[in-house]
């Protein structure tokens, strides 16, 4: 428990690299989010995700040093992120089942206000 | 709990090193530090969750809707985002730099990435209200207030509702960045700084690297839509 | 001859200064950084509130003496129940046991001088404020009459106080938040030499697995919040049907926070409820590891069931049924918490006072709460069940009848270390008698009156339940009489209350065996070496060396010599 983790200083080299990364990451994000996949489109939201998930993970390693330091701070980070994942998992749970009784609706509630504009337009 | 003969610290006992800015309820430095960086990233962990609710809701609307939230992130321009990405990462590397040159005691070399990291926070700020004022001069609001000609379907208004929530909530924690990290500053160029101590250098750049961490995110789901 | 010496001076300095005494005036209790003082001020503030929902609750029952109007118009009816439950939930029953009796005892408990960031710990008790004023501006002005979940379209569409008063939830949660967090930094970086993970108090870790829940859930409490006075503001569509919004999602965002907050809730009682099991049979808790981490499973789990306040709401069956299984699955480990307790009693050395008397009634009456709970939470007696009295009488088993009376054990068991004075106890035993009576004869009777179909938050109902309803109110009568009972002589106590000494109870924790009848600012003079557990009797010499414990740590040999107790462990 002594040995001095905390104070780890990350090398100025390696805090460039991974700024570099970063930046490439980024315009592959972009140049691929504007991009016509054809049959793989559906890729789309894996991939962005994906490479922003990549990108955060550079970020709390390396800028924020948790690669270096105590295991309880990077639990403490973790633990969040779990939680985000129990919140969506199971809202959607709901979402995507949604009229699964059968004997209610499927769409969600529209108001009257709604019925009036036009449907969402097929594209 | 009964103590054994020797105490381990006394309130009033002559310690070698007491320094300035150790708090007398702490035993050492170190424990200190440690206390500050975990309270920190309990800190980061409850942003994470205010920020979530926006990005549930976000997911939920765009699985019902995926055909308005393509058609409406037209309407937001991903070179604006992307620059402001890019400006954000760099903004992350300087305030690291910050970090590092505190650790090495290089007081100038601090001072001038902490002053880079507010500048670039400016930047982003004022690529955000170009983007915004763009917006309300095309009566694009939230939800109910929408009234864009231009595209005029069912549950638009809910893609631009999230679009500013969330963008605007972010908005207000770069603000909140820039004014911490402007207090440091001022601090680091009095001098309060040193390799032995610079905890509030450390846990301010933590708080906006995780600044970053969500707009790097947002960028994705709000721009790229495809 | 130096430890002799010290003791005189530690018996000495003991007599002289407090944390009570040793400043004087507002400023040095408005501006304090001690978490002892903090933790009064904050016992004021949420006892204030307390007797303004509580004066409420009176008005809620005595409305429904009789079918029809009684004494109010039922527009006001909905106020006063919202506020009812809004006030005890947020401005009393979340703060409570953590801000109260955990920023009191949690430090010394862990043999720290103070908590890790003491001038955020008193910015906690000023946020509190600061959404408690913003709460009562939006009460005072327009009312309040959404019910305290705030379920949308109503919350968006009535002419209350709901923004207002959502922004003042939203600035209370964020107490909330920092004082978790500080609890947290508190109990990883600050324990004392010797004070293991595995020697620390259950109240302790009760107070862990509560700050857990605090920072985790608050915030999307906030960002609910947030969104539903932006929802009201600017618009903005996300839960009002109106405007192309869903009002389920409300519910799950809105439940998302507020189940976890049922366990913010009672996880410290749970601590406090081991505490006092452990002190008066004087054998410490049975299966302390089980206990421990039962709190921290509590917690963690808490946050998978929300949907079971949904199963009507038109949620999926597929979620529905996950929410069910995932309810039973948490009964498992509070169940095995209360064998636990009962098994800690057994063959123990029962000392029958008051705190004890707590304990013993929480025993009775939260399982009853436990279990009513696990009836609502399967689906099939849901349906009938959601939204009658068998879930207002389920919820005030558990959080009256769990949270506060532990609350009130709590109170009674650290009052003597808090303020230096004894309570009568044959008055305590009093109070406790008419608070057990009477907490059961206002809500059992609504455990029959759900069954049998009477809907919750209303005015009016059919003649056949009218005497259900009538012993109900009478019920709260009694229960209003007891809590007098307590405030009375827990304020006389503190003019002419006998002089405690350092460890009335004879408990075995840092906050008894090493501090004196009153603590001093700084808690200890030396940081103690921890070398047992918190409930080792055996080897807690400074309590029972020639029975004289002090409070300083010290064990009195027979020959009058004073000595530090040796390590035995």
């Amino acid at each position: 428990m002594a040995h001095a983790t905390h104070h780890h200083i990350i090398p100025r080299p390696l805090l460039l690299k991974v700024f570099v990364t970063l930046v490439v990451l980024t315009i592959i994000t972009a140049l691929t989010g504007q991009a016509d996949l054809g049959a793989l489109n559906f890729l789309h939201v894996p991939l962005a995700v994906g490479i922003a998930v990549i990108k955060a993970t550079l970020v709390v390693l390396f800028f924020m040093g948790l690669k270096y330091d105590r295991p309880i701070n990077a639990l403490s980070f973790i633990i969040g992120l779990l939680m985000v994942g129990v919140f969506l998992a199971f809202t959607l749970l709901d979402m995507l089942y949604r009229g699964d009784i059968g004997n209610l609706d499927r769409q969600p509630i529209r108001g009257p206000q709604l019925e009036q504009m036009a449907p969402p337009s097929a594209h | 709990m009964a103590g054994a003969s020797e105490a381990v610290t006394s309130v009033h006992g002559a310690e070698a090193h007491h320094p300035p800015y150790l708090q007398h309820h702490f035993v050492s430095a170190e424990q200190q530090f440690d206390a500050a960086k975990l309270g920190m990233w309990i800190f980061l962990a409850t942003e994470i969750l205010l920020f979530s609710g926006m990005f549930v809701a976000y997911a939920v609307y765009r699985v019902w809707h995926p055909e308005v939230f393509q058609a409406a992130s037209k309407l937001l321009d991903w070179r604006l985002g992307g620059l402001n990405t890019l400006v954000l990462l760099a903004s992350s590397y300087t305030v690291a730099l910050a970090v590092h040159y505190a650790q090495l005691g290089n007081q100038k070399r601090l001072l001038q990435n902490l002053w880079l990291t507010i500048a670039l926070a400016g930047v982003f700020m004022v690529v955000k209200y170009f983007e915004y004022t763009e917006k309300f001069h095309h009566h694009i609001f939230p939800g109910g207030n929408y009234a864009y000609e231009g595209l005029q379907i069912p549950y638009v208004g809910q893609f631009f509702s999230i679009y500013f929530v969330m963008t605007g909530i972010h908005g207000l924690h770069v603000l909140v960045g820039m004014g911490v990290l402007t207090w440091v500053a001022l601090k680091a160029r009095r001098g309060a700084f040193s390799s032995a101590y610079y905890t509030p250098v450390e846990i301010s750049a933590l708080y906006w690297h995780l600044v970053d961490i969500i707009w790097i995110f947002l960028f994705p789901l709000l721009y790229l839509i495809h | 001859m130096a430890t002799q010496m010290h003791a005189a001076t530690v018996a000495q300095s003991q007599a002289e200064v407090n944390y009570l005494n040793h400043a004087r005036g507002l400023k040095s209790w408005l501006l304090t950084l001690d978490h002892k003082r903090i933790g009064l001020l904050y016992l004021i503030s949420i006892a204030l509130f307390f007797v303004v929902g509580g004066i409420l609750a009176l008005l809620v029952r005595l409305e429904l003496f009789e079918p029809g109007q009684t004494i109010m118009s039922a527009e006001t009816y909905n106020h006063v129940f919202t506020l009812h439950g809004a006030i005890m939930i947020f401005l009393f029953l979340i703060p409570a046991a953590p801000a109260v009796l955990g920023n009191f005892a949690l430090p010394i408990m862990i043999g720290a001088r103070d908590v890790a960031f003491p001038r955020l710990n008193l910015a906690s008790w000023y946020i509190f404020w600061l959404g408690a004023i913003t709460m009562l501006v939006g009460i005072v002005t327009s009312g309040l009459d959404t019910g305290w979940t705030f379920y949308t379209p109503y919350s968006t569409m009535t002419g209350s106080g709901v923004t207002w008063v959502v922004l003042g939830v939203f600035i209370l949660g964020f107490s909330s938040i920092l004082t978790g967090l500080n609890f947290i930094v508190t109990i990883h970086k600050m324990r004392a030499p010797g004070m293991t993970w595995s020697r620390l108090p259950l109240f302790v870790w009760g107070l862990y697995a509560t700050s857990i829940v605090q920072i985790l859930a608050t915030p999307v409490l906030g960002i609910t919040l947030l969104l539903l006075a932006l929802e009201r503001i600017l618009k903005v569509g996300i839960f009002d049907p109106a405007l192309g919004g869903d009002p389920v999602l409300f519910q799950h965002f809105f439940w998302f926070y507020s189940h976890p907050a049922v366990y913010i809730m009672i996880l410290p009682g749970f601590g406090i409820i081991s505490e006092l099991i452990g002190t008066f049979s004087r054998k410490g808790i049975f299966g302390y590891k089980f206990v421990a981490l039962s709190s921290v499973a509590i917690a963690f789990l808490g946050f998978l069931v929300w949907g079971h306040h949904m199963f009507v709401s038109g949620q999926s069956a597929t979620a529905s049924t996950v929410f069910s299984l995932l309810t039973f699955l948490i009964g498992v480990p509070t169940g095995v918490k209360v064998l636990n307790w009962v098994a800690s009693l057994y063959r123990g050395s029962i000392w029958l006072r008051s705190p004890l008397l707590y304990a013993l009634m929480f025993l009775f009456v939260f399982p009853i709460g436990g279990f009513t709970g696990i009836a609502l939470g399967t689906l099939g007696l849901d349906v009938p069940l959601h939204d009658t009295y068998f879930v207002v009488a389920h919820f005030h088993y558990v959080m009256v009848g769990g949270m506060f009376l532990s609350f009130l054990g709590g109170l009674h068991y650290w009052w003597p270390k808090m303020f230096g004075r004894l309570y009568n106890e044959k008055l305590a035993q009093l109070a406790a008698l008419l608070i057990f009576v009477g907490f059961n004869v206002t809500f059992f009777p609504q455990f029959i009156l759900g069954t049998q179909g009477m809907p919750r938050r209303y005015f009016d109902y059919v003649p056949e339940f009218t005497t259900l309803h009538q012993i109900s109110t009478v019920g709260s009568w009694i229960l209003g009489v007891g809590l007098l009972l307590v405030a009375g002589y827990l304020l006389h106590s503190l003019f002419k209350g006998q002089k405690a000494p350092a460890n009335p109870w004879g408990a075995g924790t840092l906050e008894w065996t090493h501090t004196g009848r009153i603590p001093s600012p700084h808690n200890f003079d030396r940081i103690p070496v921890v070398t047992r557990g918190p409930y080792d009797y055996h080897l807690a010499e400074e309590i029972f060396g020639n029975g004289r414990g002090e409070g300083n740590g010290v064990v009195v040999q027979p020959s009058g010599q004073a000595q530090q107790s040796h390590s035995t462990t």
